[in-house]
């Protein structure tokens, strides 16, 4: 994306009659180019370096930093003391770390798929055609707006402790009550339900895919006798599914770092016993909360690889249900 | 931009955050040792201009408090100019961490017993023996009191105050149910029978009503249990100094009042936190420092609390006073007179006595203690009555924590919880806590 506006901004910026025809081909034209010169490229690298430096500096500086603390033991006081893979054989020993690291994988595995099918849900409902339907979108995008923040993990803790709404709820259904808090069964369900409130940003990205699907394939599906869950599933899903990969993605990677709302409901303990011990938050316990940093960038670096392998998984099975427009199999 | 999840390669950017962190700490930590604390301490300079930083854990209350202080120490040094902060405890050991690794530890800043051997031992305290008799005093502490903020042979840290455990109880519960406050001196047996009457008396009162929470989870307590069975907790190296079986033994004392559903509930103490169930009027008892007696009573919403000796064991009460909210100076300070001569003041000025109460526990110097103005029934006036009282109980020294008891008291805890839950029994809560000590106890 990035790569791609740069381009079309420097064509821009060389005033070259292409201008126009990069709408349609932006990357390409490299063959025309005339050679840039050194006052140019170094004006280029100066108005990166911002970014560069704070990559530089902040991100791949301390990335290389983390894999090399990562074998040693390391207190913040005193100097790091190479042991080896002593952490990561710890790690996998240590109760604690696989129950942060279930419980992440039950919040991933179900909150996923749970919340864009609801994203999915609602974007459909808002794809019809109705009255006021600018303000239901903006409506149903708000609790993604806030859904991050502290505060309403502080009001999500509160609609589900003892006589909250929750429990007011379950008790006029004649359901057993009390509060979902103070339950280690239960703070999961309440986890992803947060999470599953939080579906604007995928139900937008869906919206825009449901948009772009042409109207004569549903009415060419419709003259051919579908009828609406036929055509959902033979016409929608398969034009969506370009969109459907990319919001699962997203959302896979955003679920392995939950954090802050585990943090504020269970206050700062991963409690009631362990069950919303988040990777994360295990992680950010043993770096600063008992200071074994070593240790804790083990852990950081077994997420990234865990990350990237399922990753690399999605796109290896993209290829059997993604389809793009233009794509001749 | 509403999400800020762009890419995949996000998915470091966690790791990255904290390993930001890290590397920093790491380049700035081999400036390694300290320069100042070697000089010779004179009396503080009055013919410039001085800046010092002083930082403390807290809240909005204990914040006005030093507040004033710091403006009455102002007047007395003009030249000096106090700049303030204050977290609350878990921020604050986070934040100076982070500080310790970039020598830029505060000036003056609150010490706990929990962490000051990690501190000093690591080269992060000033050393303020050579300030004694010069800028600060310490002629009027008692010298075990003083003692512990002492690490291999320097003076580190200086004790403010006192505390020692108690067993607070709600009058006004106990008048709704009609029973009786616990006899004084009761043995811990007994104690759990009282909790379990009081549970039974108070089971159809609306919301229930329950003798006390289950203790069994405080590592102090368990301390304080194991000094009553005449055994030590902590060895000279910080390593535990008890075997597993006492621990085994002091989880399953408590199981009959947990399988009965005697104790306060797990489920609801987790509901109410940071408040707890005597805070909430649903909890009769509670034991826990004399010092919180102040913040009970304001959750509770009544005075109208009691405070007794912690039951007892075979051994008497055995109590101990534990010194609290020590003040220490940063190894790195640019001004270790002026750091110590705060200090004094905030030790040693009878009006900064009057200023904090009892908030931050007893005074630990007399002229402070007796500079308070009690009002009779007040919560001040009972703290001090009842370290006044409960001192011919208190026999034992004070077990000085060592290097990573911030640490396993934290397990301890957890492990109280999952005990709570149900979901460890007493030997594995013991095999777990003696691991977390076998990784944290006794430096490495």
């Amino acid at each position: 994306m990035s790569a791609t506006t740069t381009e079309r901004g420097r064509q821009a910026g060389r005033g070259s009659a292409r201008g126009k025809t990069t709408q349609s081909s932006p990357a390409r034209g490299g063959a025309a180019k005339p050679p840039r010169s050194r006052a140019e490229t170094r004006a280029g690298y100066a108005f990166l370096s911002p970014w560069l430096l704070g990559f530089g500096l902040l991100t791949a500086g301390p990335m290389l930093m983390s894999l090399y603390l990562a074998f040693t033991d390391y207190n913040l006081f005193r100097a790091p003391e190479f042991v080896g893979i002593d952490n990561f054989t710890a790690l996998f020993a240590d109760p604690r770390f696989l129950k942060s690291a279930q419980v992440t994988a039950i919040y991933v595995f179900v909150g996923v798929p749970v919340k864009l099918a609801a994203a999915l849900a609602v974007a459909l409902l808002l794809n019809a055609k109705h009255r006021g339907q600018g303000a239901y979108r903006s409506m149903f995008y708000a609790p993604s707006l806030i859904g991050a923040s502290v505060s309403v993990a502080i009001v999500w803790r509160a609609m589900f402790i003892d006589d909250g709404v929750a429990d007011r709820v379950q008790q006029f259904f004649g359901l057993p009550g009390g509060g979902w808090v103070g339950n280690p069964d239960m703070t999961m369900p309440m986890m992803i339900l947060l999470a599953v409130w939080q579906f604007g940003a995928p139900m937008v990205i869906f919206l825009a895919g449901l948009k772009q699907i042409p109207a004569e394939l549903h009415e060419a599906a419709a003259v051919d006798g579908a009828g609406p869950i036929r055509r959902f599933v033979s016409v929608t899903i398969p034009m969506l599914s370009p969109v459907l990969f990319f919001n699962l993605l997203l959302e896979t990677i955003g679920a392995f770092q939950v954090f802050s709302s585990a943090f504020i409901i269970s206050g700062g303990t991963g409690g009631p016993a362990d069950s919303t011990l988040f990777y994360t938050f295990y992680l950010y316990i043993k770096g600063f909360t008992e200071f074994r940093m070593g240790y804790a960038s083990a852990m950081a670096w077994v997420l990234v690889l865990v990350v990237g392998i399922i990753t690399a998984i999605l796109f290896r099975t993209s290829r059997a249900w993604v389809h793009y427009t233009g794509d001749v199999r | 931009m509403v999400r800020t999840r762009t890419t995949a390669r996000k998915a470091a950017v966690h790791a990255t955050a904290l390993a930001a962190a890290s590397a920093l700490a790491l380049s700035a930590c081999s400036g390694g040792g300290s320069a100042a604390s070697s000089a010779e301490a004179a009396p503080v300079a009055t013919d410039r201009d001085i800046e010092l930083s002083l930082v403390w854990w807290g809240d909005d209350d204990r914040a006005s408090r030093y507040e004033e202080a710091v403006t009455l120490f102002e007047e007395k040094y003009p030249n000096i100019d106090v700049s303030t902060q204050f977290q609350a405890w878990d921020d604050y050991w986070t934040t100076r961490t982070t500080e310790a690794a970039g020598q830029t530890l505060p000036d003056v800043f609150q010490m706990d017993l929990a962490y000051i051997h990690q501190y000093a031992s690591n080269n992060q305290l000033l050393d303020l023996s050579s300030q004694v008799g010069v800028n600060l005093e310490t002629g009027d502490y008692d010298e075990t009191l003083l003692g512990s903020g002492a690490v291999n042979g320097g003076q580190f840290g200086v004790p403010t105050s006192t505390n020692t455990l108690g067993m607070f109880y709600h009058q006004d519960l106990l008048d709704e149910l009609g029973v009786e406050p616990p006899a004084e001196g009761l043995t811990w047996d007994e104690y759990d029978a009282w909790i379990r009457e009081v549970s039974e008396a108070g089971a159809d009162h609306d919301p229930q009503i329950y003798g006390g929470g289950d203790y069994t989870g405080t590592l102090w307590l368990f301390i304080q249990w194991l000094l009553q069975q005449g055994k030590t907790a902590f060895a000279e190296d910080g390593t535990p100094a008890f075997e597993k079986a006492d621990l085994v033994a002091w989880v399953e004392r408590t199981q009959p009042l947990r399988d009965d559903g005697v104790f306060f509930p797990i489920e609801r103490t987790k509901q109410v936190e940071p408040l707890t169930g005597m805070q909430v009027n649903e909890s009769v008892t509670e034991l826990t420092w004399d010092n919180m007696l102040a913040g009970y009573a304001a959750g509770a919403g009544t005075e109208n609390l009691g405070l007794l000796p912690v039951p007892t064991g075979a051994e008497g009460s055995q109590q101990f006073w534990k010194p609290s909210m020590l003040l220490a100076s940063s190894a790195n300070t640019q001004e270790p007179d002026a750091a110590a001569a705060l200090i004094d003041f905030l030790v040693n000025d009878p009006e900064v006595g009057k200023i904090f109460g009892t908030s931050k526990g007893v005074p630990a110097v007399p002229a402070q203690k007796d500079a308070m103005e009690l009002e009779d029934g007040s919560i001040d006036q009972k703290i001090v009555t009842y370290e006044e009282e409960v001192a011919d109980r208190v026999t034992a020294d004070t077990p000085l924590p060592g290097e990573g008891y911030g640490v396993v008291e934290a397990e301890f805890k957890r492990l109280g919880e999952e005990l709570a839950y149900g979901n460890v029994t007493a030997e594995e809560f013991a095999d777990q806590w003696f691991q977390s000590a076998e990784a944290n106890l006794g430096g490495q």
